[in-house]
C-alpha cells in the first residue's frame, strides 16, 4: 500500500491531494552553519571508514595474493588432544634391559550411522585387512548402532592405510598394547597383561597396582643373559632325555634375589592363547603352569641336606657319627632301601655323598619328629612361599607326623614343596645360616634384609664342606665345573602315580652352589620324567641328567656374574673345604 | 579544552585496545606453540618407546646368538681363558735355536730365485700377516723366522726387499715379568 504513495507517506492526507511543487528551502544564517557542520562530520567519518575498509581490503589482498595463503592465522585452532601417558610402567631386568613395555596401538572403529555406502566401505576395509570377513563387516556397518569395532590394535602401517581409504564414519580410538620383546624367555616371571591392560599372570598380575601407579620402570632381579643360559640348557636337557617338563632357578644366596627362573614348557606372552607351533597338543594351562613357584614336588634326595643340617645343628649327629646302612628298614608296609647301596656302616659325610636313604632315615629318627618339624618350619618349607608373582603353591605335608613320615621326609618323600621354597632354604644352609625371603625385584646394595638365623654359622660351614664332597666324590661328580668349586646334591624321586610310587617315572633334580669356599649363587634344576639315552648309559637319574646341565650352566654364567675361577687344588681351597672326620681315610668313589 | 581532553582519552582508549588485542594474540600464539611443543614431545616419547621395544627385540639373546653364529663364531669363555692375575700369564716361549733359522735360510737360498716383481708385491701382506705363511712362494716360507730374527738373514736381504717392512732390532726376550716391566720402563 505504502509503496503506491512514493511522494507522500502521510496516511491522514486525502488520496487525491497532491502537494504543490515548491522550490528547495535554502536555509539561512545559523541553520546553514549547522548543516555545513553536519556535512563535514559525515565526510570525516566516511573518510575514517574508507581508510579502515581500505586497510582491511589491502590486508586481504596481501594475505591471499602475496603470501599465497600461508600467513599464520590468529584464529584459535582446533586443538588436538594431547597423547595420554602410558597407563602401565615398563618392566626391565637388573641391567635395564626391556622385558615389557606399553606401546600405542590404535583400534579402528566405525559409526554405522555416518557410513554413507556400507557396501563400498566393506569392500575397501576387507581389501586392507584380508583377515576380515566381508559378511561380518557388512553386518556390522548396517547394524544401525553408533559404535562397532572393525579391528583392534593396528600397526602404524595399517593405521596409515585406513587413513588413506578416507571412509567417512571410520575412525580411530587411542589404545595401548603390552609388548614383550623377549617373548617366551621370561614368560613365567613377567607373565602377561590382557587387552585392557590388566595383569593376568606373573609379575604383571602380582605387581599390578604398582605397575599401574608408577611411571618409572619396575626393575626385576632377573638377568636376561643368565635367564637365556638357563632356558637354553634346560631345553637341551628336555630334548636329550625326551622329558615332559623342566624347571630351574638361579638365586643369589646372599641376598635372595632370583637371577633366572625358567619353567618349561612355556608360552609366548605376546600371544598367550596361541598354540605352541612345536607342540600343538600341549594345553594352555600346562604351558602357563609355573613349575618354580606354583608346582609342588616331592623332590627326593636333595632334601637330605636338610636332614643332615638339622642333625648336625641340633647336635644329635656329628660329622663322625656312623649309621648302619647294611639292611633296608622295614616299617609297616614300607621298605626303605638304597638306590646304590653300599651295604655297610656309613658315616654322616658318606650318607650324603652316596645318598643313602637308610642312613638319612636313621639320622632323622635320631633327631625325632619334633625337631624335624621345627627345622622344616624354620626353613620356611612348611608355608606357602612369598614372592612377587601371583602364582604360588602351598606345600603338602602330613598332618600327623608319624615315624614313617619322619623317615620318608628325611629323604624327601611324603613332603611336597615348591622349587622356590627349596632354593631359599638351601641358600640359607650355605650362606652362614641366614634365611632371606626370595624376591624377583632387584634389591639395591643397601636394601638386603637382615634375614633370620635358622642354623648356626658352624653348621652352615659343615654343610658347605659336605656338599662339596658330593660333587668331588659322590653322586654329583658330573656337576663339577673346573675352577668354580661347585658343591651340591643330587635328587632322584619316584613320581607318585595314583596311590603308588612309579619307579619308571622319575623327577630328577640337582641343587648346585658355587663357589663352595664362599657361596655366591645357587643353581636349582629339575626335570620331570626324563628317559634314559645312550650317553647316560641307561640312567635317567639326577647325576646323569641335570648334574651335567648344572656344570654347563655354571661354566657359562660364572664369567657373566664376575665369579673368578680359582685353582681347586690350591692348599687354601683344600683346607677351607676339608672334612676332618674323613682325613686319612680312603674315599670310595660312588 | 574539552576537545583536547576527549582527544587524549580517545587516543588512550584506542591505544589500550590495540595493546590488549596484541597481547591477547601473542598469548594465544604462545599457547598454540606450547601445545604443539607438548604434542611433539609426547610423539617423540612414543617414538622412543617404539624404538626401545624394537631395540630390545633385536638384541634379545636368541637373536644375538644367531648373529654370532653367522658373523663372529665367538664361543663362551672357558675357565682356561680366564686369568685373574698378571702372573698367571705365561711368558712367550723361547725363540727357536739359531741353527733352525740357518737351515731355513739355506733352504730358501737353494730354491729357484723368485721372479723380480713377485716378492715386492707379496711383501705387504706377508709383513702384516706373518702368522699365516703364504703358500705360493717357497722362498717366502722363511718369513716367520725372518720376523723373529731379521739380522740372521743378511744374504737374503739383497733379493728380498721385504726387510724394510720388518722391525730393525728385536728386543731382548724378557725372562720374567719383572724383567719385562724393567725393559718397558727402560725403553720409555
Amino acid at each position: 500500500m505504502l509503496a503506491t504513495q512514493p511522494f507522500d507517506d502521510n496516511p491522514c492526507r486525502p488520496r487525491h491531494f497532491k502537494p504543490p511543487p515548491c522550490a528547495p528551502v535554502v536555509p539561512d544564517g545559523p541553520a546553514r552553519r549547522a548543516l555545513e557542520g553536519c556535512r563535514a562530520r559525515l565526510f570525516f567519518t566516511s573518510i575514517v571508514f574508507a581508510c579502515v575498509f581500505a586497510a582491511v581490503g589491502l590486508r586481504i589482498v596481501e594475505i591471499v595474493v602475496f603470501e599465497g595463503g600461508s600467513a599464520q592465522s590468529h584464529m584459535p585452532r582446533f586443538r588436538l588432544p594431547a597423547l595420554p601417558v602410558p597407563s602401565r610402567a615398563d618392566i626391565v631386568d637388573r641391567n635395564g634391559k626391556l622385558l615389557a613395555t606399553t606401546l600405542d596401538s590404535p583400534s579402528v572403529y566405525a559409526n554405522p550411522k555416518q557410513i554413507l555406502d556400507p557396501a563400498d566401505a566393506t569392500r575397501k576395509l576387507v581389501k586392507t585387512f584380508p583377515g576380515l570377513q566381508s559378511e561380518e563387516i557388512y553386518a556390522k556397518l548396517t547394524s544401525g548402532k553408533s559404535f562397532v569395532y572393525i579391528k583392534r590394535h593396528l600397526t602404524p602401517r595399517e593405521q596409515y592405510e585406513v587413513n588413506q581409504l578416507g571412509i567417512p564414519g571410520v575412525q580411530f580410538q587411542h589404545e595401548e598394547r603390552r609388548v614383550y620383546p623377549d617373548g617366551r624367555l621370561t614368560a613365567h616371571v613377567v607373565g602377561y597383561a590382557g587387552i585392557d591392560n590388566s595383569g593376568f599372570a606373573g609379575i604383571e598380575r602380582g605387581l599390578d597396582e604398582t605397575l599401574k601407579d608408577r611411571r618409572d620402570p619396575v626393575q626385576l632381579s632377573l638377568d636376561l643373559r643368565i635367564q637365556y643360559v638357563l632356558h637354553e640348557e634346560l631345553q637341551r636337557v628336555i630334548d636329550d632325555f625326551t622329558a615332559k617338563a623342566a624347571a630351574g632357578l638361579i638365586m643369589d644366596v646372599n641376598t635372595g634375589e632370583v637371577l633366572a627362573m625358567v619353567s618349561l614348557p612355556d608360552f609366548d606372552p605376546n600371544h598367550p592363547g596361541a598354540p605352541d607351533p612345536d607342540q600343538p597338543g600341549l594345553s594352555f594351562a600346562d604351558r602357563m603352569f609355573n613349575r618354580d613357584t606354583l608346582g609342588v614336588y616331592e623332590l627326593g634326595s636333595i632334601f637330605k641336606i636338610f636332614t643332615v643340617a638339622m642333625a648336625l645343628d641340633c647336635g644329635t649327629s656329628t660329622l663322625a657319627s656312623t649309621y648302619d646302612a647294611t639292611h633296608p628298614i622295614h616299617i609297616g608296609r614300607f621298605s626303605i632301601g638304597d638306590y646304590h647301596g653300599k651295604h655297610r656302616v656309613l658315616s654322616v659325610p658318606e650318607i650324603l655323598m652316596y645318598s643313602s636313604n637308610i642312613g638319612a632315615a636313621k639320622m632323622a629318627m635320631a633327631a625325632g619328629s619334633q625337631r624335624q618339624r621345627e627345622y622344616l618350619t624354620r626353613l620356611g618349607l612348611l608355608k606357602t612361599p612369598k614372592i612377587e608373582v601371583s602364582e604360588v603353591g602351598a606345600p603338602h605335608f602330613p598332618g600327623k607326623w608319624r615315624d614313617v613320615n619322619v623317615m620318608t621326609i628325611a629323604f624327601g618323600h611324603g613332603i611336597s614343596v615348591t622349587p622356590l621354597s627349596f632354593a631359599s632354604a638351601a641358600a640359607a644352609l650355605v650362606n652362614g645360616g641366614v634365611l632371606r625371603p626370595a624376591t624377583l625385584v632387584k634389591r639395591p646394595p643397601g636394601a638386603v634384609p637382615q634375614g633370620q638365623q635358622v642354623i648356626s654359622a658352624r653348621t652352615s660351614e659343615q654343610m658347605r664342606k659336605l656338599m662339596r664332597l658330593v660333587v668331588e666324590h659322590g653322586t654329583g661328580t658330573q656337576a663339577a665345573a673346573p675352577g668354580y668349586v661347585v658343591g651340591g646334591k643330587t635328587g632322584t624321586a619316584d613320581k607318585v602315580s595314583g596311590r603308588h610310587y612309579a619307579e619308571t617315572k622319575l623327577l630328577s633334580s640337582f641343587v648346585g652352589i658355587f663357589p663352595m669356599n664362599d657361596p655366591k649363587y645357587l643353581v636349582l634344576t629339575m626335570i620331570d620324567e626324563p628317559h634314559p639315552n645312550k650317553e647316560s648309559h641307561g640312567y635317567a637319574t639326577a647325576g646323569w641328567t641335570v648334574a651335567p646341565a648344572t656344570s654347563r650352566i655354571i661354566q657359562r654364567i660364572a664369567p657373566l656374574l664376575g665369579v673368578e675361577p680359582v685353582d681347586e687344588a690350591s692348599p687354601e681351597i683344600q683346607r677351607a673345604l676339608m672334612v676332618e672326620s674323613l682325613q686319612g681315610k680312603k674315599i670310595e668313589a660312588y | 579544552m574539552i576537545r583536547v581532553g576527549a582527544l587524549f582519552w580517545l587516543v588512550l582508549v584506542s591505544g589500550t585496545a590495540f595493546a590488549m588485542f596484541g597481547v591477547k594474540y601473542q598469548v594465544q600464539a604462545l599457547e598454540d606453540e606450547l601445545a604443539r611443543a607438548k604434542r611433539a614431545t609426547a610423539a617423540e616419547e612414543h617414538e622412543i618407546r617404539v624404538l626401545d621395544a624394537e631395540w630390545a627385540y633385536l638384541t634379545r639373546p636368541e637373536m644375538l646368538e644367531a648373529m654370532n653364529r653367522r658373523f663372529l663364531s665367538l664361543s663362551p669363555i672357558s675357565t682356561k681363558q680366564l686369568r685373574t692375575s698378571v702372573n698367571d700369564i705365561p711368558m712367550r716361549p723361547p725363540p727357536p735355536p739359531e741353527d733352525a733359522v740357518a737351515v731355513a735360510v739355506a733352504e730358501a737360498g737353494a730354491s729357484p730365485p723368485a721372479p723380480e716383481g713377485v716378492p715386492t708385491n707379496a711383501a705387504a701382506p706377508v709383513a702384516t700377516a706373518a702368522a699365516e705363511p703364504p703358500r705360493t712362494q717357497s722362498a717366502l716360507r722363511v718369513m716367520p723366522a725372518l720376523l723373529e730374527k731379521p739380522s740372521a738373514a743378511p744374504q737374503l736381504a739383497a733379493t728380498m726387499p721385504v726387510k724394510a717392512a720388518v722391525k730393525a732390532a728385536a728386543p731382548r726376550r724378557a725372562k720374567s715379568l719383572g724383567d719385562l716391566i724393567a725393559q718397558i720402563t727402560a725403553s720409555r
